[in-house]
């Protein structure tokens, strides 16, 4: 390979890399915003004490990560104009505008309620704290959309033409609505609320396990089964769908995602087998070996017995993309979609036997530290998906349009690599640490003494201004400082 | 690319003055969290430092916001500049960003550390350094310019090498914002902190010094800039004198308000007249600019998107920002009171 070449590479797994990172983060996020809404809008309705306390308690939970968000997140802005300056200067119209929403909606309108959600607390009334969380909730969705918007427009760009190296929109409506944008959107949002429902399980399965607050963990554990029956076929049926677009917009890509290089078999007949596993021969112009079921490709894909699907044989040598991440990240995707389902499945079988009450529930320790550990099952799903998406997109940056070589920046190599090294040793650490005070915060477990908040005095509940008055213990730190530090 | 129709210019024109605004916040509101941090490195007290952390946690993540929308705003309008411009930076940008990262991370997290206090310090203040000095080495870069490649076919990009940013004025631009940085920190822990703590008696002894060494560093870099570079001085030596003068007699004005503000303990209009003092000499160097962005690279025309848009633009002008600020002003005002240093652990 080249030096411009490698350099081209590395650059890549930089930003796949900080990508990678930050995708940890956002889908909690926006997931747990949801949930929390809801479980507030309950306590609203009920007055039922749990309630509140699992707000509290999840919400710290939910700062933690929000923090790591918003850390890896910038370095994602500025990373556009570093490592890809060339395709931000021939993107930037399009892409950058969309990002430039996203601030407006996400950075501005959720940084503003996050603080009333956060501070608010018995400073302002019940039902304008209701508000403010379900703000938090709907800005992260609406920066999904854009986000997503801008990503779905790379991969199916639709409403702009290429003048003078600047992709110049044509039609706004076409570009805003590419044919991958709503597919796409609520993929990633589903996914969302698919992880953060795994994430409730586990860790009130964990609470479970030890025995700890059994009654008031055993509610959300339940909620989250029997919200995962819903979501998670949900999810598969999505993803289904997605296949499909890419079938149709970016043959190149699923030919990957299969394995699939000959369109037809010797004998002229459409080849319609479906590798279950493969591994590509040392050229690239076919698999090594392969487990292979026939048909079920054309199923898949065509939803019919016996039609042809292209393969890489009919995409010109250099614009083909990797086989081996879409392959394999794509079957981890599928596989975590289904084993989600399956635990959900679980879940409803044991309660359905009753064996989830107050009394029972403990007993099933297999089934709560399969929960437990289910929480990574989403994860691994996002990641995998994303990698599928991204590699399957190669060697365009936007597909068809612009070749990734085409746009980064020109820099050195060791210059790409430092930036590897310097990342990975941040980022690493910051998840490292994020994971390690979330685990401190869930062994401390809920606060259940501080008495629960009312609506305060009346005057003060109209009057906004003093909502975020310095909290009665306030502790050093950022905005996780203002939840309780019990200890 | 195509020249731009005159609504066009004047929405170039209007968000170039929005990103010097969202500019100037940043540095004016995130300056002070930051030469805070600086200071925190002299501060020999855990509980203290503990409680600087404390004084901005309500605030540190919006004043950063400014940062994030400033860079929105350059790579929305001025996408060739960004593109270009970011990629000269790399070396500057990545530590800084490293270095912000590291500070929020830092700042998140020391409320649950305890055995690792030190060190969560340690990389709070440290952080704080290294974001001021690589974000004013990063303007120094600049205001230097750099060599623009054209590419057929293509915005023209920049293909220099990763060290090119790197010249004796830039480096200076670090220490100069160091140096100017900690001074507002220093006049915010003043203002934050009750009369008689020893952190901010401890800041105000540190008042005289940092005021005068950072009346030494404006002085110097904008003499250096008047010998430097021929775009500035052709401006402020020309006919149009008078102009410049009055901005340096506002800047003066500001700067010997802020003075009598600290030597008479009216600590936040000391903090307001620095800020004063910045804004002005903000503008100024704007003004000196104008029409460059990047000097002798790219003027607001230039290196505005062709795609500039009324919709997106009344959208963010009529709603966006003036909500923001409203916010962000709000939340400043509602935290404004002065604490003490018991703040900084729960009990
Ligand atoms: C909890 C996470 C999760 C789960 C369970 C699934 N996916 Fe997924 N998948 C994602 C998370 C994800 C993702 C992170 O959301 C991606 C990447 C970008 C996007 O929009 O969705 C994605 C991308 C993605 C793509 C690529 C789209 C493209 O190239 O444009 C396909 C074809 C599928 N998915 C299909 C599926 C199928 C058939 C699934 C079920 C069996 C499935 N996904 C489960
Ligand atoms: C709006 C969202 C996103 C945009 C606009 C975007 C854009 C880009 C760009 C510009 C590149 C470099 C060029 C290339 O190699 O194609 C890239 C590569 C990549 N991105 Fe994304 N990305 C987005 C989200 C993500 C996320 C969330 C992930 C998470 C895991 C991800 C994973 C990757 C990977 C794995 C690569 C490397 C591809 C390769 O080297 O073959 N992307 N993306
Ligand atoms: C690859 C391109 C991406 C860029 C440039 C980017 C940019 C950012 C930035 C700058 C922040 C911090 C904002 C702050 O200061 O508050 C952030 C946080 C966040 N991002 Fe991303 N992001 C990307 C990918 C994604 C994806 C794929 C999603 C969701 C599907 C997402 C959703 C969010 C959410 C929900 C947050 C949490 C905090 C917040 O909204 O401020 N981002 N992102």
């Amino acid at each position: 390979m080249s030096e411009a070449g490698l350099t081209t590479l590395i650059s890549r797994i930089d930003f796949a890399w900080i990508t990678t990172m930050h995708i940890l983060y956002p889908p909690l996020t926006i997931g747990l915003s949801i949930i929390l809404f809801l479980s507030e809008w309950r306590w609203n309705r009920t007055d039922d004490e749990k309630w509140y306390r699992l707000c509290r308690f999840f919400e710290r939970l939910f700062i933690i990560n929000f923090g790591a968000a918003v850390a890896t997140g910038v370095t994602m802005e500025m990373a556009f104009g570093i490592l890809f300056g060339r395709f931000s200067q021939a993107a930037g119209p399009l892409v950058g505008q969309l990002l430039g929403y996203e601030t407006i909606s996400a950075f501005m309108y959720e940084a503003g309620f996050l603080g009333l959600m956060v501070f608010g607390w018995g400073k302002i009334n019940k039902r304008m704290h209701l508000f403010a969380t379900f703000n938090v909730a709907l800005a992260s969705t609406i920066s999904a959309w854009w986000i997503l918007d801008a990503n779905s427009w790379m991969q199916t760009p639709t409403g702009v033409v290429l003048k003078n190296g600047v992709f110049e929109v044509e039609n706004w409506l076409a570009a805003l609505l590419n044919p991958d944008s709503f597919v796409a959107f609520w993929h990633i949002e589903v996914a969302s609320v698919e992880l953060a429902l795994c994430f409730v399980a586990a860790v009130s399965a964990w609470f479970l396990l030890k025995q700890r607050h059994v009654e008031l963990f055993l509610k959300p554990l339940k909620i989250a089964v029997f919200s995962l029956l819903l979501i998670a076929p949900l999810q598969i049926f999505i993803g289904d769908s997605s296949g499909q677009l890419t079938a149709k917009h970016q043959p190149a890509a699923l030919a990957a995602m299969e394995g699939h290089y000959r369109t037809r078999l010797p004998n002229g007949e459409p080849n319609t087998s479906w590798n279950v596993v493969a591994w590509p021969d040392a050229d690239g112009h076919g698999n090594a070996w392969s487990i292979k079921i026939p048909h079920a490709l054309s199923l898949l894909e065509n939803h019919t017995w016996n039609s042809a699907v292209p393969g890489l044989d009919t995409i010109p040598a250099a614009d083909r993309p990797p086989v081996v991440i879409p392959f394999y990240a794509f079957r981890a995707m599928s596989a975590v979609g289904t084993a989600v389902f399956l635990l959900a499945l679980w879940g409803a079988w044991l309660a359905f036997r009753g064996r989830l009450s107050v009394a029972k529930v403990c007993a099933n320790r297999w089934f709560l530290r399969a929960a437990l550990l289910g929480v990574a099952l989403p994860y691994l799903g996002i990641w995998t998906g994303w990698w599928t998406r991204e590699v399957g997109r190669q060697p365009w940056v936007v597909y068809g349009l612009m070749r990734t070589a085409d746009g980064v920046s020109h820099m050195s190599l060791t210059l790409a690599v430092s930036w590897l090294v310097g990342f990975m040793a941040f980022e690493l650490m910051a998840s490292g640490a994020t994971f390690y005070f979330m685990t401190k915060v869930v062994r401390l477990g809920p606060d259940l003494d501080s008495p629960v908040v009312t609506d305060g005095p009346a005057h003060e509940a109209r009057r906004l201004p003093r909502f975020a008055a310095m909290p009665d213990r306030p502790t050093p730190g950022g905005m996780a400082a203002f939840t309780q530090n019990h200890e | 690319m195509e020249p731009l129709s005159s609504i066009q210019q004047a929405m170039a024109f209007a968000w170039w003055v929005a990103l010097g605004v969202c500019v100037l916040l940043y540095i004016a509101l995130d300056g002070a969290d930051l030469g805070a941090g600086i200071f925190s490195l002299f501060v020999d007290d855990e509980h203290e430092r503990g409680a600087i952390m404390a004084s901005m946690a309500g605030t540190w993540d919006m004043n950063e916001t400014w940062l994030v929308v400033a860079g929105g705003i350059l790579f929305a309008t001025f996408p060739a500049v960004y593109g270009s411009t970011f990629s000269y930076l790399f070396i500057p940008l990545a530590l800084a960003l490293w270095a912000i990262m590291t500070r929020a991370v830092a700042m998140e997290l020391r409320h649950l550390a305890h055995r690792t206090r030190r060190f969560t310090d340690l990389a709070f203040g440290l952080s704080s350094l290294a974001t001021t000095f690589f974000g004013g080495v990063a303007i120094g870069a600049v205001l230097h310019g750099y060599v623009l490649t054209p590419e057929p076919g293509h915005t023209p990009t920049y293909a220099g090498g990763a060290l090119s940013f790197i010249s004796p004025f830039s480096i200076w631009t670090g220490v100069a914002s160091v140096v100017a940085v900690t001074l507002a920190g220093v006049l915010y822990v003043r203002a934050r902190f009750e009369k008689g703590e020893p952190i901010r008696e401890q800041a105000a002894r540190w008042t005289q010094a940092a005021f005068y060494v950072a009346l030494v560093a404006v002085v110097v870099t904008v003499a250096w800039s008047a010998v430097e570079f021929p775009w500035a001085a052709s401006k402020w030596f020309s006919s149009s004198a008078w102009v410049w003068a009055l901005f340096l007699i506002g800047a003066v004005y500001a700067i010997v308000q802020m003075r009598r503000a600290t030597t008479q303990d009216r600590d936040v209009a000391a903090l307001l007249w620095y800020h004063a003092g910045a804004v002005v000499m903000g503008v100024a160097m704007m003004a000196t600019l104008y029409p460059w962005l990047v000097p002798n690279d790219w003027t607001i025309f230039s290196g505005a998107s062709p795609q500039l848009s009324l919709t997106s633009f009344t959208l963010a002008m009529g709603s966006f920002l003036p909500v923001m600020f409203t916010y962000n002003a709000y939340q400043i005002w509602v935290f404004r009171g002065r604490l003490s240093k018991f703040h900084g652990y729960h009990h």
